[in-house]
C-alpha cells in the first residue's frame, strides 16, 4: 500500500470532521520541492495563510515588524516538515493539513483560508484547545499546528530580516567574548547578540 | 624489465613517507619536511585545501537551508554519524557517512571518521591539556596495561614545541597534574564559573576549575602570520574550517608550512594496503597504494615510514601487512597488535541552574569552557574503581523566551526576551582502562571495494568505568550543591564508545617487546624504521583530550628518525 492510499485510510477512519479535500490531494499537481509531502499550490496558499497568523506584521513601539509570510517562512515549514520530520510524524503532519482548512465548517463556519485574522486566531485556539483530544483526528490537526508553529517561530527568529534588522547578527569578527556583562535593564535583549 | 623497475622504483621514492594527512601525520610531515626530508604523505580521502574547499565557512545562519539541522533521510541512512555533535548541516561533508566505510561491530561502536585531506583535524574539538607523570605512571601504579616507556620529562620539550607551532590560549594555572606550556592570551571563565570556581577551590584540596587551554591564537600575532594564520576571530563555526586559521588544523597550519618547503609530495585518494617489508634488508622498504578510484595499485618507496592513518586504521594497516616474517601484521611478534584498544568515558553528565548573579550574563562567544582536571584518586588509590576523570564544566545565561499566544501577541512576546537563571552544565572525560580483549581484528572474508578486509571492533565499558560514572555524577552533584546550584540532574547518556573519538591503542608503546608493539621512540621494536605516533601508539588513555599528545609522539619522533640516519 502506497503512502497516499495509507494516509486515505487514516484520515477516512479518523472520521469526524467531515469533508476530506480528497478529490484535491489525488488530482491537483504536487509541488516538486515538497516531494515527500505531496504539497499542491492550494496548501501552500493555507499554509501562508497559516504563518501568517501566527506571525503577522505587528507594530511594535510605533515601528511595523514585518510578517513571517512576508519573509516566506511558510516555505521554510514546508522544506522543514517535508525533509526533517520522520515518515510517522509527516503522516501526522499531512493528514492534520487535509484537516485543517475545513476544521471550522464542523461549526457551520467558512473554512480557514476565507476567515478573517480575528476568526483566524480564534480557529487555532479551538484546536489546541479541544475538547476531545483523544480523537485521532484532533491530534493530527495538534500535531500539524504546532509543528507550524514551532518551525514559523524558528524560520522568522533566524531570517536574515531577524537577523539583520531586529536582532542582529555578526558573523566575523564574533562579538569579544564577556563572561561576566553588567546587564543593563532597559536595553532590549539580542537573541543573535 | 629489470631496467623499467628500477626506473619505476626511482620515480616512486622518497626519503618518508608518512601515512595520514590528520592531526599527526601533518605533524610529522611539517617537521620531516622542514628539515629537508623528501616526503609523501598518503591521505585516504578527498583533498581540502585551506581556504578553497571550505563551502560553509561564511554563511549566514539563513543561508542553511534547515537552519544546521540534518535531513532526516541522512540521520536515518547514517545513525552512527549522526551520533556526532557535529554531523550537522555545516559541516557533514567533512564527516565519513556510514554506508561508504562500513565495519563489523561485535559491541556497539561509534567510529566517526573523516576521510580527507586534514582528516579530524578540521573538525576537532580544540582542547589541549598536557599529559603529567600522573597518566604516565598511571599503569606501572595501578597495574594495569604496561608500563609507559616515557616520562613527562621525555616529553615536555616537545610538548612546548609543538604548543608554539600550533598556538594554545590558556592561563598558567599552577597545577602538577596538568603543567603550564607556551600558553597565549588565556580566554576567561563566565560568571558562574567563577563563582563555581571560587567554591571548589575553598573546600577542597586539589580541585581545581581552569579555562580549557584551547588550539586557538589569541596573540603573538607575527609569528603565526608567517603560517598564514591569524586571531581567532571568536566566530566559534571551526567545525566549517576557518578562513583565518584562528584554530589549528593541519589543512590551515602543518600541511602548508611542510608544502612550503618544497618537500612535499601529497596525494590524495590513496588507501594504504600495506607496508612492504624487505626480508633480507629486514626492514620495511615502502607501501602499497591503491588508487581510491581506479582501484589500482602502486608501490611507494621510502628508508623512513610514519603510520598516522587515525588510530584504528593505523591498527588495519599493520595487521594487513603480512609477509613471511611476520604472519600476523608488521612487528606483531607479541601477538598483541590490535589488543588493549581503549577510548574515554564521555557517558557521565550533570546539570543544574543558578539562581544567583542574576545582573551579569555572557556576551558574545568563545572557543572554550571550564575544565577541571582529574582530582580522583591523586596521589594514592581512594575509590572502589581505578584512575579517574576530568570534567568540562559550563556555566552561561541563557536567554528566555516567552512562545506563548498566536498572532501579534506572539510577536510581542518574541521580540521581548529575558534573561533565566544561569544554566550549568558538566559533562566527564573518564580515564578508560585498556583490556586484552578489547580488540580490534580483520575479517578477510568481507572485503571492501578497495580490497581491504573490513575491521572488526569489539570494545566496551567494564565494570570500573560504571563506577566511575556514579562516582562523577555524585561528586559533581555535590559540588554544585555548595555552589548553591539547583535542580541538579545527574545524567547518563548511555553513548558507545568511540562516540568520544578518543579511541586509541593497539600498537601500545612499553619497554619490553614481547608485551608492546613499540619503543620509547615510537619505532617498532620489531621494524624500527616503521614509527607509530597517532592514537595507535597509546599505552592508556588519561583523561586529556589526546590530540596534542599525539603531535608530541610525531615531533619527537622525527626528531629520533633523523638523528638515526645521520
Amino acid at each position: 500500500m502506497d503512502r497516499r492510499s495509507l494516509l486515505k485510510q487514516m484520515l477516512l477512519a479518523a472520521g469526524g470532521l467531515a469533508v476530506l479535500p480528497v478529490s484535491e490531494f489525488t488530482q491537483a499537481r504536487v509541488l516538486a520541492a515538497y516531494d515527500e509531502l505531496q504539497i499542491t499550490p492550494a496548501q501552500q496558499l493555507l499554509l501562508k495563510k497559516l504563518v501568517d497568523t501566527l506571525i503577522p506584521p505587528t507594530s511594535i513601539n510605533g515601528e511595523i515588524l514585518r510578517g513571517a509570510a512576508e519573509l516566506d517562512v511558510h516555505d521554510f515549514v514546508l522544506v522543514m516538515a517535508n525533509d526533517c520530520l520522520a515518515s510517522a510524524d509527516q503522516k501526522k503532519f499531512s493528514a492534520g493539513l487535509q484537516l485543517f482548512d475545513d476544521f471550522p465548517a464542523a461549526n457551520g463556519k467558512p473554512r480557514f483560508s476565507e476567515l478573517d485574522r480575528a476568526d483566524s486566531e480564534r480557529v487555532l485556539g479551538a484546536i489546541w484547545g479541544h475538547s476531545n483530544p483523544q480523537d485521532e483526528a484532533v491530534q493530527a490537526l495538534q500535531y500539524f499546528l504546532t509543528t507550524t508553529k514551532w518551525y514559523t517561530i524558528q524560520g522568522y527568529l533566524n531570517s536574515e530580516y531577524v537577523m539583520t534588522e531586529l536582532m542582529p547578527y555578526q558573523l566575523v569578527p564574533g562579538p569579544v567574548f564577556d563572561g561576566d556583562r553588567k546587564i543593563d535593564p532597559e536595553a532590549t535583549v539580542n537573541i543573535h547578540g | 624489465m629489470a631496467d623499467l623497475n628500477i626506473k619505476s622504483a626511482h620515480s616512486n621514492s622518497y626519503g618518508a613517507i608518512v601515512i595520514g594527512s590528520g592531526m599527526s601525520g601533518g605533524y610529522a610531515a611539517k617537521d620531516l619536511c622542514e628539515k629537508g626530508v623528501k616526503t609523501l604523505v598518503l591521505e585516504r580521502g578527498r583533498s581540502v585545501v585551506h581556504n578553497r574547499d571550505y563551502p560553509t565557512t561564511n554563511m549566514m545562519p539563513w543561508e542553511f537551508k534547515h537552519r544546521g539541522e540534518m535531513p532526516e533521510d541522512i540521520r536515518r541512512e547514517n545513525p552512527i554519524a549522526s551520533r556526532c555533535y557535529a554531523f550537522k548541516e555545516d559541516a557533514a561533508h567533512f564527516f565519513v557517512k556510514d554506508r561508504e566505510h562500513p565495519y563489523i561491530q561485535e559491541k556497539p561502536f561509534d567510529w566517526i571518521r573523516g576521510y580527507q585531506t586534514g582528516g579530524k583535524s578540521l573538525m576537532w574539538a580544540r582542547q589541549v591539556q598536557r599529559w603529567s607523570d600522573l597518566d604516565f605512571e598511571g599503569p606501572a601504579r595501578d597495574g594495569f596495561a604496561v608500563d609507559w616507556p616515557v616520562r613527562y620529562k621525555d616529553l615536555a620539550p616537545w610538548y612546548s614545541k609543538v604548543e608554539q607551532f600550533v598556538g594554545v590560549a590558556g592561563f598558567r594555572d599552577g597545577i602538577p597534574h596538568l603543567p603550564d606550556g607556551e600558553f597565549l592570551p588565556g580566554i576567561e571563565l563566565t560568571a558562574a564559573e567563577t563563582h563555581f570556581k571560587s567554591v571548589v577551590e575553598a573546600k577542597y584540596k586539589n580541585r581545581h576549575v581552569i579555562s580549557g587551554r584551547c588550539a586557538h591564537i589569541t596573540g603573538n600575532r607575527e609569528y603565526y602570520a608567517k603560517q598564514g594564520r591569524t586571531i581567532c576571530q571568536q566566530r566559534v563555526m571551526c567545525q566549517r574550517g576557518c578562513p583565518f586559521g584562528g584554530y589549528f588544523s593541519a589543512n590551515s597550519a602543518t600541511l602548508p608550512w611542510a608544502a612550503r618547503t618544497g618537500n612535499l609530495t601529497l596525494r590524495n585518494d590513496s588507501v594504504v594496503h600495506s607496508i612492504i617489508y624487505d626480508e633480507k634488508q629486514q626492514k620495511a622498504t615502502g607501501v602499497r597504494v591503491i588508487d581510491a578510484h581506479s582501484k589500482e595499485m602502486t608501490e611507494y618507496y621510502a628508508p623512513l615510514i610514519f603510520v598516522n592513518a587515525s588510530a584504528l586504521n593505523t591498527n588495519l594497516i599493520l595487521l594487513n601487512s603480512t609477509s613471511p616474517r611476520f604472519p600476523d601484521g608488521l612487528g606483531n611478534d607479541s601477538g598483541l597488535l590490535g589488543k588493549y584498544i581503549s577510548f574515554h568515558n564521555y557517558r557521565g553528565r550533570v546539570t543544574a541552574e543558578y539562581d544567583g548573579l542574576k545582573d551579569l550574563t555572557t556576551f558574545g562567544r568563545r572557543p572554550t569552557s571550564g575544565y577541571m582536571p582529574r582530582f580522583r584518586n591523586l596521589h594514592k588509590q581512594e575509590t572502589d574503581f581505578l584512575r579517574g576523570y576530568a570534567a568540562g564544566v559550563h556555566g552561561v545565561r541563557p536567554v528566555e523566551m516567552n512562545y506563548d499566544g498566536v498572532g501579534e501577541q506572539l510577536v510581542t512576546n518574541l521580540m521581548n526576551p529575558s534573561y533565566g537563571p544561569w544554566q550549568v552544565s558538566s559533562h566527564m572525560m573518564g580515564e578508560c582502562i585498556p583490556r586484552e580483549h578489547d580488540q580490534v581484528t580483520l575479517d578477510r572474508d568481507k572485503i571492501d571495494e578497495w580490497g581491504m578486509p573490513t575491521l572488526r571492533v569489539n570494545v566496551g565499558y567494564d565494570d570500573n568505568d560504571e563506577k566511575m560514572i556514579r562516582d562523577y555524577q555524585q561528586q559533581l552533584a555535590e559540588m554544585f550543591d555548595a555552589a548553591g546550584f539547583i535542580n541538579i540532574q545527574p545524567q547518563d547518556d548511555h553513548r558507545n564508545p568511540g562516540l568520544d573519538i578518543h579511541e586509541m591503542g593497539g600498537v601500545r608503546m612499553g619497554h619490553d617487546p614481547r608485551t608492546s608493539l613499540l619503543n620509547k621512540h615510537n619505532q617498532l621494536h620489531a621494524c624500527k624504521n616503521v614509527y607509530v605516533t597517532d592514537g595507535a601508539c597509546m599505552t592508556s588513555t588519561g583523561t586529556q583530550n589526546p590530540s596534542l599528545t599525539y603531535m608530541v609522539f610525531a615531533a619527537r619522533a622525527v626528531d629520533h628518525a633523523l638523528s638515526q640516519t645521520g
